[in-house]
């Protein structure tokens, strides 16, 4: 009888008040709220001015949810929230830092197919000077371009940039069809060595 | 004859009057228990921007879940025996009414002045427990011959604590009707055998009321939901319906017998109210602090209980009779 | 931090513990190989488990595609050796896979022999419980095509429906009923069946079967890889997921020539423990949820919603804290941080101590915990009981001391004790779990103190794995021990070849059946649950993958029409 005269004096002690809280992200002034912690790691955020549509995030993404397809003149780079584990790993790889996780966590939508079920971002593709086909963003030709001159070797610097720029602007398939016609053939680099 | 149409009346009046407290006293064993859980349970007094969502309170929500139950399929199992299985709710239900009849509420005496009102309500309260185990032992299924079989082993022990308390009372009063028990005066000797038996009629509602250390008929993580295991829909609301009738029921008759005479006249309403609300607060504080005995444990600690306290008030009961 | 090598370790194997092996391989971090004949198998349990007492991690066994099928016996020799453990591996033939089964001498290794049935198709000889352990019980026996043979009718003349329908017990056992508890039973959340043959409320009889939450997830680490898989071994459990995480990365660090920053490995070991004290609070909810005392359980979870809230705050999640990675940790505590949530764990710790000694008072709680589910220490060595299970029969072993993860568990470092407790009973696992709990209590403080006074790196950029590489990794589950072995892939450095997980309710679940024998219906559930058993863990993952073009998805107009057709009446 003591133990449970004891235990009765502890629930009616300190936390006699209700520990339930109401839903964490409400509105209403007369609730009061759980707390969202800081570093809750939430839907990851893409900047749209940061992505350059690498595919970096594409090969880590732990639970496969990233997903990049290009359609039309558009490159989707989409983030499936309900396969999301909010891992972060997208935002350790991404070279950009386009990438952030925010605090936010409401990711139930009645529909799979809805918008909001998905992290989505657009860009613009850049098209072929030759044949009209689009196949990568502006701006991850100029990254690659400034990474690549960053890291390169001083010997072989000012041939690749030359190439790197008449190259600007075909596709794979017309580069290969007019390498020779632009003189951008790899073979030189055989002879650089030389030197 | 104004007085045949005013019990008449009053019989009209006690069902939704029973039904409401019921469902009150119920409200109040969860609200209590849930902040004695810290938890925030039914609310009194709904949320500001959930009001017209919900209602500004959920203060009949046993009565909401139970509208709920008739508003769903019934599915009676085909190995059960039909007939039984579908009858012994509503005729718990019926008993359950009945007795509810033969206990006075303040203002309106009912059927309690009939001669030996006092053993026709405890014969229905009884009626009703037993329709309650006869139902679920025809529905076949071995999760409610389990719980059968521990209600029939409980019902057995504690109904031993209730007649002896409840005939303590009557040999010390030297009567069998309700209205003239609960009509009598207080007297030192009285109030003494009221402690006592009232502590005999409290541990026997605990198990004819399922409260903690004794609701192993229903010990959902043994036995599923025990005797209702079979029961939906409609069937299973009126159970519930039952529950509610014989909470209010029991608590009337613990008021009317150990605490008169705040059960007679009108006058004594709020006062009424007030032990009612006590009781429940004493129910629902041994329904918190006390996890679920085993069935044998229970009936060691019936026997070891409430037998020593029954001679007792025996005793007590037959002093005043021949004494004072 | 590096992790060392004893240098002579396959010497003294060769020397002091078995000397007839065909070859002996040394592995990073005190593991070796033993090569032997397969039907030596035998002997060497023999010898292991009966002179030695050493305990069997796992049995289970690898395709080797055209080299036959690799038979693994994983020992623990960390009693006799710093961290050492034993692999005896026997390679067996492909087109007839057979070899003795060491089920007959050690009941640790039943469960293990009938899931490598399962996987692989091999075939233990001998074993005492030849029936299915993932797969029905009427599923066509042996299992080597994986799929049912055409023709095939299930017509119920298996000994396991004869045995588990109760409609067909005989006349002479009519005073007996057969109850199954689950696959779905308010008293154990998860999917399992535990049938119990009862006379009035006496159990007479017990058995026990899982496989209803199969999940593949080792295949599916097979298929991801190393960085990947680390969020899939935290999925394997909800509740545990730290100490998953914890073993994986331990296993897959052991592959190559690790290094770890000090202050990850203390992250690493504060997690661990946040994470052991919230599944304790848990388990002590559920055990007095299931002895019926609501308030007890709302308490208890109240405390441990403030340990989540910690957990919440320090890794961003509140379940599956998705840090582990390869040579370090993901997040770093900020000093700030360490600081506010050491004052909030030494409050809690008095809290606890309050409460929890305070439940284990209570007479009711007694007197249905005492005398119910006993396990005596030989019982509990020779059915494999690992963790608290294990230490409330007075067996003490806990990973963290014999062969620890890579955190920081050095008793010289921080100060720390394995509990163990007498009793041999439900009421004695209890004790051990609530002191176990304060024990993590006072070393995730030490661990805060220690990250609110330094900063530092958080992680090294991790080598590539060697090809062909194996490890075993091991971690003190809140359950019991947990075991993971990795044999890296021979032809690409990212992919595993092989993963094994042995996880701890997989060993206490097996004893279940022990000690069910003789109590009361009412104390079922209570003795399952003593064990803490985690289904989810037992039966391992399963997934569903959206983008196959063989499931249909939904609209939301016809799951609307489809849940109408479902609910009318």
């Amino acid at each position: 009888m003591s133990t449970e005269i004891k235990i009765l004096k502890q629930v009616l002690s300190k936390y006699s008040k209700p520990m339930t809280l109401t839903y964490p992200s409400g509105v209403a002034p007369d609730r009061r709220y759980s707390q969202i912690p800081e570093g809750l790691r939430g839907i990851p955020e893409r900047d749209k001015d940061k992505c350059i549509g690498c595919r970096a995030c594409y090969f880590v993404c732990s639970g496969r949810a990233t997903s990049i397809y290009d359609k039309g003149e558009k490159r989707t780079v989409e983030i499936f929230l309900f396969r999301c584990t909010f891992c972060a790993h997208c935002q350790e790889a991404c070279p950009e830092e386009a990438i952030k996780m925010t605090n936010k966590f409401e990711i139930a939508v009645p529909n799979r197919e809805d918008p909001a079920a998905r992290v989505l971002t657009e860009l613009d593709l850049l098209k072929c000077k030759n044949c009209g086909t689009p196949y990568v963003t502006r701006k991850l030709v100029d990254r690659t371009y400034e990474r690549l001159m960053e890291k390169i070797d001083p010997i072989v610097k000012e041939t690749v940039s030359n190439d790197y720029k008449k190259l600007d602007g075909y596709c794979p398939d017309c580069r290969r069809a007019y390498g020779v016609d632009l003189d951008t053939h790899t073979k030189k680099y055989v002879w650089l060595e030389g030197v | 004859m104004v007085d045949l149409i005013f019990t008449v009346i009053s019989l009209i009046v006690i069902v939704p009057l029973a039904l409401f407290l019921g469902v009150i006293y119920s409200y109040l064993l969860r609200k209590l228990s849930a902040r004695f859980q810290w938890r925030v349970g039914p609310m009194l007094r709904m949320y500001g921007d959930l009001k017209p969502l919900l209602g500004t309170t959920r203060l009949l929500q046993p009565l909401y879940d139970i509208l709920k139950l008739y508003g769903k399929e019934t599915i009676v199992p085909d190995v059960s025996r039909r007939r039984l299985f579908v009858y012994s709710p509503f005729l718990s239900l019926f008993f359950a009414v009945a007795a509810i009849f033969f206990i006075p509420f303040p203002g309106m005496p009912l059927l309690s002045g009939v001669p030996y009102s006092l053993i026709i309500a405890s014969y229905l309260l009884i009626a009703s427990i037993l329709f309650t185990i006869l139902g679920p032992v025809a529905s076949g299924s071995p999760w409610a011959a389990i719980g059968a079989r521990r209600e029939v082993e409980l019902f057995l022990v504690s109904e031993l604590g209730f007649v002896l308390s409840l005939f303590a009372v009557a040999i010390a009063r030297q009567s069998l009707v309700i209205w003239e028990i609960s009509s009598g005066g207080q007297s030192l000797y009285l109030a003494l055998l009221t402690v006592t038996a009232g502590a005999l009629m409290f541990v026997a509602m605990l198990g004819k009321l399922h409260i903690k250390p004794f609701d192993m008929p229903e010990a959902e993580a043994e036995i599923v939901a025990g005797p209702y295991t079979e029961y939906s829909g409609k069937l299973l609301g009126t159970y519930y319906l039952t529950k509610v009738f014989l909470l209010y029921g029991l608590v009337a008759l613990f008021i009317s017998l150990f605490l008169p005479p705040i059960a007679t006249d009108v006058l004594w309403l709020p006062l009424y109210i007030v032990a009612a609300v006590v009781l429940v607060f004493l129910l629902t504080s041994v329904q918190v602090l006390n996890p679920r005995y085993r069935i044998r444990n229970a009936i060691n600690w019936y026997l070891k209980v409430a037998i020593p306290l029954g001679v007792l008030n025996f005793i007590i009961a037959l002093a005043i009779w021949l004494v004072v | 931090m590096k992790f060392e090598t004893a240098p002579d370790v396959a010497e003294y194997v060769k020397k002091e513990i078995y000397p007839d092996g065909l070859e002996y391989v040394p592995l990073r971090e005190n593991r070796v190989i033993v090569k032997v004949a397969p039907g030596d198998l035998t002997k060497v349990a023999e010898l292991f488990v009966k002179k030695f007492e050493a305990r069997l991690i796992h049995a289970t066994a690898v395709d080797l595609e055209l080299k036959g099928f690799e038979v693994l016996h994983i020992y623990d020799f960390s009693k006799f050796k710093d961290r050492l453990v034993v692999i005896v591996k026997a390679i067996v033939d492909k087109d007839s896979p057979e070899f003795p089964s060491i089920a007959n001498i050690t009941w640790q290794a039943t469960w293990a022999e009938r899931e490598m049935k399962e996987l692989l198709g091999v075939k233990p000889s001998g074993m005492p419980d030849p029936r299915h352990q993932f797969l029905p019980h009427e599923w066509p026996n042996p299992v080597e095509s994986g799929s049912i043979p055409e023709g095939y009718k299930f017509d119920g003349s298996t000994t396991a429906k004869e045995m588990y329908l109760p409609l067909r017990m005989p006349i002479e056992e009519a005073y007996q009923t057969l109850i199954p508890i689950g696959p779905y039973h308010p008293g154990v959340i998860e999917g399992q069946i535990v049938y119990v043959k009862v006379e009035g409320e006496q159990v007479v009889a017990a058995d026990i079967k899982t496989g209803f939450h199969h999940r593949g997830i080792m295949k599916l680490i097979e298929r991801r890889g190393y960085n990947k898989g680390a969020f899939l071994a935290e999925r394997v459990c909800g509740i545990c997921s730290a100490a998953h995480g914890l073993a994986y990365i331990t296993c897959t660090e052991n592959l190559y020539e690790s290094e770890v920053p000090e202050r990850a490995l203390y992250i690493r070991t504060l997690l661990a423990e946040l994470n052991r004290m919230h599944s304790h609070l848990l388990w002590v909810g559920v055990v007095a949820d299931v002895i019926g005392w609501k308030t007890g359980f709302m308490l208890t979870w109240g405390l441990r919603e403030r340990v989540m809230d910690i957990i919440e705050a320090i890794t961003g999640n509140r379940v599956n804290y998705g840090i582990w990675r390869m040579g370090g940790v993901s997040r770093d505590v900020p000093q700030e941080l360490a600081e506010k949530a050491k004052r909030t764990v030494d409050a809690l710790r008095e809290e606890c101590a309050k409460l929890l000694l305070l439940v284990a008072d209570h007479p009711v709680v007694k007197s249905r915990l005492i005398g119910v589910g006993p396990l005596t220490r030989a019982q509990a060595y020779d059915g494999g009981a690992v963790g608290p299970v294990a230490r409330a029969s007075d067996w003490k072993i806990d990973v963290r001391i014999d062969n620890p993860p890579h955190a920081i568990y050095d008793p010289k470092v921080i100060s720390w004790e394995v509990i163990t407790d007498d009793h041999c009973d439900t009421f004695g696992r209890t004790l051990v779990r609530v002191k176990e709990l304060l024990v993590s209590c006072s070393i995730v403080s030490q661990c805060l103190e220690y990250l609110a006074k330094t900063t530092g790196d958080i992680r090294i950029k991790p080598k590539t794995v060697p090809l062909g590489a194996e490890a075993v990794g091991l971690n003190e589950a809140p359950r019991g021990e947990l075991a993971y072995y990795i044999r890296a892939s021979d032809k690409d450095s990212s992919l595993p070849h092989t993963v094994r997980i042995r996880t701890p309710s997989y060993r206490n679940n097996a004893i279940i059946p022990l000690m069910l024998v003789g109590s009361n219906l009412a104390d079922v559930p209570v003795v399952m649950g003593s064990t803490d058993q985690c289904l989810a863990c037992t039966d391992r993952l399963e997934v569903i993958d959206n983008r196959d073009g063989g499931r249909k998805i939904l609209t939301w107009d016809q799951l609307v029409n489809l849940s109408r057709r479902a609910s009318r009446w």
